[in-house]
């Protein structure tokens, strides 16, 4: 059977990067900037291929994927690694959205970046990201997986402090780079780690092979403590990357850059990651018993924390951001459960609401010139009603209400929580409570924006527009995606679990091995508990928000008092830590370096009076001393020779 | 042949620009020529593996019957060295017609070239008096130019550099002359066997005195006194060298002048990998906090090149291709980042960090090298800076976590201090600084764009760099073990360095070959006799 090779799928942003990086250089001279439309099209052009071809590889794949080896990357013998890429039906979900809805974006980020002055550098550096991410889903070892998993912290960095004039936007670039590279210390020494059984288990396949193999069994066992380790390590790495418990600090920093980045690389795609390696590595994690219930209760823990962070926020993109991070930690209570599938499928139902949400977020912000803090809105329903009506189909969607995309998700995880084991029905009972205080949060986002009079000035009322079409069309596509994508599993239907049975071949056989309690309760029973968790929140936010007098913002738009203490209490831990390596810097600047200098100067100053001592001339300095030593040298060796030695 | 020509030819060159130079313009066409020429014998050097001359005899040793020989000889690590140092030359030569004062570049190109002879005859010497004169003579060019064209404390600067750094190799200097005198010999296989009838105790103080001329020279934690001045002060284009190439013979020394002589013992070996560490993480705190641009970049040199250290201590068969991938990428990157800064002190009139700011908008392709140099120095994946901190990583692991763990947080720490100094030079606004008329060069952009391109090629190839590429010969192959006495503790580390160096298929390489190159010119010489 022919296909198309799977490098082909990376290739095509890479040349998009190539080409307008260079059309970004080569106009800098210019005033104008090169033009938009062959700009714009070109950025939209290359992700769009990688889609097609993603499409027709797809398509055309066997059951058990395709593995394609390109060469060899490092070889030192005792260490081997090689590009290579793996194509399966895990891959291919994670592809299939990230081609599409990054080029979704893409397309509505034309319309966003218009007249933006560095237009072509921000396309380049889109490119480069898909680029990065496709290399990150579609590589068949961790290493290449970790050239993808810091070439997309990269792009991040690159693209928060896009708008690099402003030093407060790169300081939060540095944050999130540097926050990830503590994340991916993890991932090197977990690579480290395996490495030491064998180099050859950095392979995803290899490693499965291992761990499934009957004939292992013993060799498994003893090699447990050395599986355990790296897993935990693989996991700090997943909560850098995806923002959990306690390297999340940098997320909703990263709101500074464009909103198109936020709902790319913060809510779609890059910060999924985590969730998608832990599935990759499932065979791994299910031998870790210990390391799955740590998963879980982090998973948990986040979503809770910044769900109640969220209620505090009064920037429409710093809500969105706590939720993105809420709605990863579902995503890792049901990886912590084994039911991978479950929160790949909520990583594909999430991708399509949160990218509506964050679109529709900056397509308010465009028609307000700018304005991001919730309590100068409101009234948009009427002004900007296409926006709204996508707007509010991605919350139905978010809080789970029935039949949109993020109740059958939402509701699969809830249902594999509680059957998880005699821990189940407290998870079960914190992940319900956690989807009313989503409702309430995301129905304060709602009411605030949508509903209600306008809070900004009259002056400003009159330039508030809809926006252009090339905004509008990725968001009413992303909107049919939060109302229908989760179609694909809907648990109540009967037959209707196209997704569970596409990713088996993957993830089947070790969520198998981890084995489930067999609790039976009836499905629906849970999708009513779900329902009514929505609507009671949803009620609430409204009873509580719609006809409050909010006040009007003075200053920051960061929230006060308790907000504020609960939602920065992880920044104030992140700063303990930073402030003991300061103090060490300054040990090492103020104690070491003056105590060597004061040592250099003690010998320099003896060194200095026997040669003034022994000279009197005034020769150059540098010259008396290389003669001094010169005197030295001979001397100590007229002494070795005269004495037949040192020692 | 090419031997010859890559350490006699640049001072025939620097002789040539200084007799018929003349004014600026075919001084400048002369030197970048010269060294053009240099850099592709380099890499004709490289392609054409393992390589040695015929032993010359050059003159007896007063005080023992040992002749010194003219002896040179190449193999992996020392010919990418090579490189290193004439590419970087030549990348100096480039920038150095706008960094030096109007009518000086005739002096300049003169001082370089030197260095470029002495650089590349300390890599090459087989034979360790010679190595010890090209080690020495290094340090003239240096301080001279140093001197003559760095900034406003260059004079003490200078001063520093070459007192420290001839200072520190008096012990070897006289530990040389005691093993000489003993031994009667002066090839570094004639001293190995002679040390294998020495006791550990003795070897250990003899190593100590080579070593501590190394430390000084790489600049190893706390013997880094003269480094911060010397690298600030430069002109850029001799800081780049420094960094890239000069300090490289120290850690090239520790590994073939030290490792491969001397048997020693385990505290030996652990306290100079904790001495590694203790420097990559001090040079990366200093770097964070340092004020000063090229001090950052120095203190940055300085860190990487304790993990280098650190990484050699292991002993770990993967040591080789680590070292070996971490210093060539550290001399492209650092050596790029240093020559960019040069630039950047000519546009803004100033080094503090804190004053400069927003040039990626006054000077977009500046910005564009500048912020692309910054970011492959982080070692992020796909540049030879990961290949070789990733291998690092693994050979430290086989030491424990503990050294593994430090040299993490030396990744962190390199983020930190990175990403502030891009921030501080080509982001936000400018700020309290001059805006002088300068731009970055047609010619200077390209050298930097290759470097860059030379980064990423390695990180995506590194098996160009740690491929062995003699063509193998069965009947020059001598088995390590008859070479290395069985009863010394030297088998564990001359075997480690010659395991490590078994990476690809041909068995005898580095140390062994130089050995056994030694023997073969021993033999010849004896003939002559």
């Amino acid at each position: 059977m022919t296909n198309l090779p799977l490098w082909l799928i990376p290739l095509f942003p890479l040349i998009g990067t190539v080409v307008l990086a260079a059309i970004s250089l080569a106009s800098t001279g210019s005033k104008k900037g090169a033009s938009e439309g062959i700009v714009g099209g070109l950025a939209v052009l290359f992700p769009l291929l990688a889609f097609v071809s993603t499409v027709v590889i797809g398509w055309n794949m066997p059951t058990q994927g395709v593995q394609e080896t390109l060469g060899t990357w490092i070889d030192i013998g005792s260490f081997k690694a090689s590009f290579g890429f793996l194509f399966d039906s895990l891959s291919r979900i994670m592809l299939l959205f990230v081609t599409g809805i990054g080029t979704l974006i893409t397309l509505y980020s034309t319309g966003y970046m218009h007249g933006d002055r560095g237009f072509a550098r921000f396309f380049a550096y889109i490119n480069l990201f898909l680029f990065s991410m496709i290399v990150l889903v579609l590589s068949d070892s961790l290493l290449l997986t970790f050239l993808g998993w810091e070439g997309v912290g990269l792009c991040s960095y690159l693209l928060i402090g896009f708008w690099n004039a402003d030093v407060s936007n790169c300081k939060a670039a540095n944050k999130a780079f540097i926050v990830n590279r503590v994340g991916d210390l993890g991932f090197i020494l977990g690579m480290i780690t395996l490495a030491m059984v064998s180099s050859d288990l950095l392979s995803y396949r290899e490693l499965s092979a291992f761990l499934r193999d009957a004939a292992n069994v013993e060799l498994v066992n003893i090699l447990l403590p050395i599986f355990a380790m790296a897993g935990l390590l693989f996991f700090i790495g997943c909560t850098g990357k995806s923002a959990q418990i306690p390297l999340l600090t940098w997320l909703p920093d990263a709101m500074a850059g464009p909103t198109p980045v936020s709902a790319l690389i913060h809510a779609a795609t890059m910060v999924t990651s985590g969730v998608y390696l832990l599935a990759r590595l499932s065979d791994l994690y299910v031998l870790l018993p210990g390391v799955m219930t740590v998963v879980v209760l982090i998973g948990l823990l986040t979503a809770f924390w910044a769900a109640v962070a969220g209620l505090f926020q009064n920037d429409i993109k710093k809500v969105l951001a706590y939720s993105t991070i809420s709605q990863l930690g579902y995503m890792f209570m049901a990886a912590g459960v084994a039911a991978f599938d479950v929160s790949i499928f909520h990583v594909f139902t999430h991708a399509f609401f949160k990218a509506a949400l964050f679109l529709g977020a900056g397509a308010v912000i465009h028609a307000l010139a700018g304005e991001q803090d919730m309590r100068k809105m409101g009234g948009m329903l009427k002004k900007t009603p296409v926006t709204a009506c996508v707007m509010i189909f991605a919350f139905l969607a978010i809080i789970g209400f029935p039949g949109f995309a993020g109740f059958w998700s939402k509701d699969l995880i809830l249902e594999r929580l509680y059957v998880s084991g005699p821990m189940g029905p407290f998870l079960y009972m914190m992940a319900l409570l956690t989807a009313v205080i989503t409702a309430i949060y995301m129905g304060r986002l709602m009411v605030l924006t949508f509903f209600g009079k306008y809070r900004g000035g009259e002056e400003s009322e009159k330039h508030i527009h809809e926006a252009p079409a090339s905004m509008l069309i990725p968001m009413v596509i992303l909107s049919l995606g939060s109302i229908f994508a989760g179609f694909l599993w809907a648990g109540l239907i009967p037959g209707a679990n196209l997704f569970e049975q596409t990713l088996a071949p993957v993830v089947g056989q070790a969520q198998a091995a981890f084995g489930h309690a067999s609790v039976h309760v009836s499905p629906w029973l849970f999708a009513v508990l779900g329902t009514i968790a929505a609507v009671v929140g949803m009620a609430v936010a409204w009873k509580l928000f719609a006809n409050r007098r909010i006040p009007l913002p003075k200053g920051s738009s960061a929230p006060e008092g308790f907000g504020a203490t609960w939602t920065f209490c992880f920044d104030k831990i992140h700063g303990i830590v930073i402030s003991a390596f300061r103090v060490l810097a300054w040990v090492a600047e103020n104690v070491v370096n003056r105590f060597v200098m004061m040592l250099q100067w003690l010998v320099g100053g003896l060194g200095e009076l026997l040669g003034d001592f022994a000279s009197g001339l005034q020769v150059a300095k540098v010259r008396l001393q290389m003669a001094l030593s010169l005197v030295g040298v001979i001397a100590l060796v007229l002494i070795v020779l005269v004495y037949g030695g040192l020692l | 042949m090419l031997l010859h020509v890559l350490v006699l030819a640049p001072f025939v060159a620097a002789l040539l620009v200084a007799l018929v130079g003349g004014r600026g313009t075919s001084a400048y066409r002369l030197s970048l020529f010269s060294a053009a020429v240099l850099t592709v014998a380099s890499v004709a050097l490289i392609a054409g593996g393992d390589a040695t001359t015929t032993a010359i005899d050059w003159f007896k040793l007063p005080g023992s019957d040992a002749s010194v020989k003219y002896l040179l000889g190449s193999y992996t690590i020392n010919a990418w060295l090579v490189f290193l140092s004439c590419v970087l030359s030549l990348a100096a030569l480039v920038f150095g017609k706008s960094a030096t004062p109007e009518g000086e570049f005739k002096n300049f190109s003169v001082g370089i070239l030197a260095l470029l002879g002495t650089m590349n005859g300390a890599f090459l010497a087989l034979d360790a008096v010679l190595f010890f004169f090209f080690f020495e003579a290094m340090v003239i060019p240096a301080a001279l130019l140093m001197a003559a064209y760095g900034g406003k404390e260059r004079k003490s600067a200078a001063m520093n550099f070459a007192i420290y750094t001839l200072v520190g190799s008096a012990p070897m200097a006289i530990a040389l002359w005691y093993m000489v005198a003993k031994s009667g010999v002066t090839t570094a296989e004639g001293l190995f066997a002679f040390l294998q009838g020495q006791s550990i105790e003795t070897q250990t103080v003899l190593a100590i005195s080579f070593l501590i001329a190394f430390l000084v020279k790489t600049p190893i934690f706390p013997f880094h006194g003269w480094q911060a001045a010397a690298y600030a002060e430069s002109p850029a284009p001799l800081s780049a060298i420094l960094t890239g190439a000069m300090s490289k013979v120290g850690v090239y020394g520790i590994l073939i002048w030290v490792l491969s002589l001397f048997s020693l013992n385990e505290t030996f070996f652990t306290t100079m990998l904790w001495l590694g560490l203790a420097t990559a993480v001090y040079g990366g705190l200093m770097a964070w906090r340092g004020t000063d641009v090229k001090k950052i970049l120095a203190f940055s040199s300085m860190g990487h090149l304790g993990l280098a250290v650190a990484a050699i201590f292991t002993l770990s068969p993967k040591m080789f291709p680590a070292v070996l991938v971490l210093l060539v990428g550290h001399g492209l990157s650092a050596g790029s980042l240093f020559l960019l800064s040069g630039v950047a002190e000519r546009m803004t009139g100033t080094r503090e960090l804190s004053k400069m700011g927003g040039l990626v908008k006054s000077k977009p392709v500046f910005g564009f090298l500048f912020g692309a140099a910054g970011i492959i120095a982080l070692a992020v994946p796909g540049t030879a800076g990961f290949i070789g901190e990733f291998l690092v990583m693994l050979s430290l692991w086989d030491v424990g976590p503990l050294p593994t763990l430090v040299g993490a947080i030396c990744l962190v720490l390199s983020a930190a201090y990175m990403l502030r100094l891009i921030q501080g030079v080509i982001f936000g606004k400018a700020n309290q600084c001059e805006e002088n008329p300068v731009h970055l060069g047609v010619l200077e952009g390209s050298v930097i764009g290759a470097f860059l391109f030379l980064l990423l090629l390695f990180g995506l190839r590194p098996g160009i760099i740690y491929e062995n590429r003699t063509p193998e010969n069965p009947e020059t192959s001598v088995p390590a073990a008859e070479v290395v006495p069985a009863d010394s503790l030297a088998v564990d580390s001359l075997a480690l360095v010659n395991e490590s160096m078994n990476t690809t298929e041909t068995t005898v390489q580095t140390t062994d070959s130089l050995a056994k190159d030694s023997v073969k010119a021993n033999a010849e010489v004896t003939a002559n006799d």
